[in-house]
């Protein structure tokens, strides 16, 4: 049987994208989503060695804590969410040149739109179609029913179509 | 715009992801300083002070090869005054005479390896262990087996020194004036011997050692000249 470290290497990998993307998507920094999802993972892994056998959903445990981290992060000081379109993504190197400036473009946007929109929406959104979390899955970790995820999804998809097509037509 | 067509948007953000060099660092910095820490993080104390416990025992090991003028040298010097310290009285003339046949050992390492700017230091040491041994006890050491034969190995490393070399052991300056070579100094126990021994009735046999003696003592071989005259006196305390 693996050892904790082993195993929790294990989740380490398998997650890190991830959770780092939830973040960044908050925080939209680059810097400051690597320290907040360092602190994901260290506090996760703290919790791990001595409580491992608790932890029933380890992934319902880390998206916890990094939305934790990160209300945390905005109540210090009042921080304000700005979402830069400076910051740099780190993009699939696989991808060609034309695709990635196109690519770009596209995620700015999306990530300038989705940060507008209610904290709830944009953890489902992310959780749903972007980490493909089931209905299930999400409500287990917000603590809803599955009906109310379900319109909770159904209402940040309809939410985000409506400020994609007020931005279409500011531009 | 359609409900596809926006997952589809959506789906393009999973093109973020973290820099993979930081996910390989952060990941050895959460398992691997963790891993530091957890194991027995009460023995850290311990840890720190047999870390530094090891490290005085190196250094005071290291400082043993060290001669006179090096950085490290003031701690051999600490060690051998402890052994000296913590000694029975009976044992500290021997160690005070092994500590003379160290300093020439180091002059004669100096001398070969021609470290001219380390030889002044190495005299001096030298000359400051010759005068912890005081005349009672290298009479005392003359006339045990033992101590003699450290005494004999003082004596030809001091020869060695001052014919081969041309390293003047005896000449002193004005601070350190007095100062007499243990060669020098068994020469003069030797020749105070031989007189002593003219004085006496000798027979036939021990007149002949004496002979020996003197012969040795002519031509500056004071071990053998006082080896005849052991011998001569070991007979006579058996006669009488």
């Amino acid at each position: 049987m693996a050892n904790p470290r082993e195993k929790f290497s294990k989740i380490y990998d398998k997650y890190i994208d991830k959770i780092y993307r939830f973040v960044f998507l908050k925080v939209s920094s680059q810097e400051i989503a690597e320290d907040l999802t360092s602190e994901v993972f260290l506090k996760t892994w703290r919790f791990f060695k001595e409580k491992g056998q608790e932890i029933e959903n380890i992934q319902a445990f880390l998206y916890r804590t990094a939305r934790n981290l990160v209300t945390d992060h905005y109540r210090q000081k009042g921080r304000i969410r700005i979402v830069s379109i400076n910051n740099p993504l780190i993009i699939d190197p696989r991808q060609d040149l034309e695709r990635d400036s196109e690519l770009n473009s596209d995620i700015e946007v999306i990530k300038m739109v989705m940060s507008d929109l209610k904290d709830d929406y944009q953890n489902v959104l992310i959780m749903h179609y972007l980490d493909d979390l089931s209905i299930d899955e999400i409500s287990e970790l917000l603590g809803k029913t599955n009906g109310a995820t379900r319109v909770l999804v159904h209402r940040a998809l309809k939410s985000l179509k409506k400020a994609l097509k007020d931005k279409v037509e500011e531009v | 715009m359609t409900e596809t067509q926006i997952i589809k948007k959506i789906k393009k953000l999973k093109a973020i992801k973290p820099r993979s060099d930081w996910v390989l660092l952060n990941k050895r910095q959460i398992l691997g300083e963790e891993r530091r820490i957890e194991i027995f993080p009460f023995l850290r104390p311990v840890y720190a002070g047999l870390f530094c416990l090891l490290f005085l025992v190196g250094l005071f090991e290291f400082s043993q090869e060290s001669l006179p003028g090096d950085s490290l040298y003031y701690l051999k010097k600490i060690t051998e005054k402890s052994q000296i310290i913590f000694s029975s009285e009976e044992e500290k003339p021997r160690i005070k005479l092994e500590l003379v046949n160290k300093r020439l050992e180091e002059l004669d390492q100096i001398v070969q390896e021609n470290e001219v700017r380390k030889l002044a230091s190495a005299l001096k040491e030298y000359r400051a262990s010759v005068s912890e041994v005081d005349n009672k006890n290298l009479i005392r050491a003359m006339t045990t087996t033992s101590d003699w034969m450290i005494v004999k190995e003082i004596i030809k490393n001091e020869e060695q020194l001052q014919t081969e070399y041309g390293v003047v052991l005896g000449e002193v300056s004005k601070e350190e004036s007095g100062f007499i070579p243990l060669r020098e100094q068994v020469k003069q126990e030797v020749e105070r011997s031989i007189e002593d021994l003219k004085e006496r009735s000798l027979n036939e046999e021990d007149r002949a050692l004496l002979e020996e003696a003197k012969e040795y003592y002519e031509e500056g071989d004071y071990n053998k000249a006082w080896e005849k005259i052991s011998d001569l006196s070991q007979k006579r305390v058996l006669t009488e």
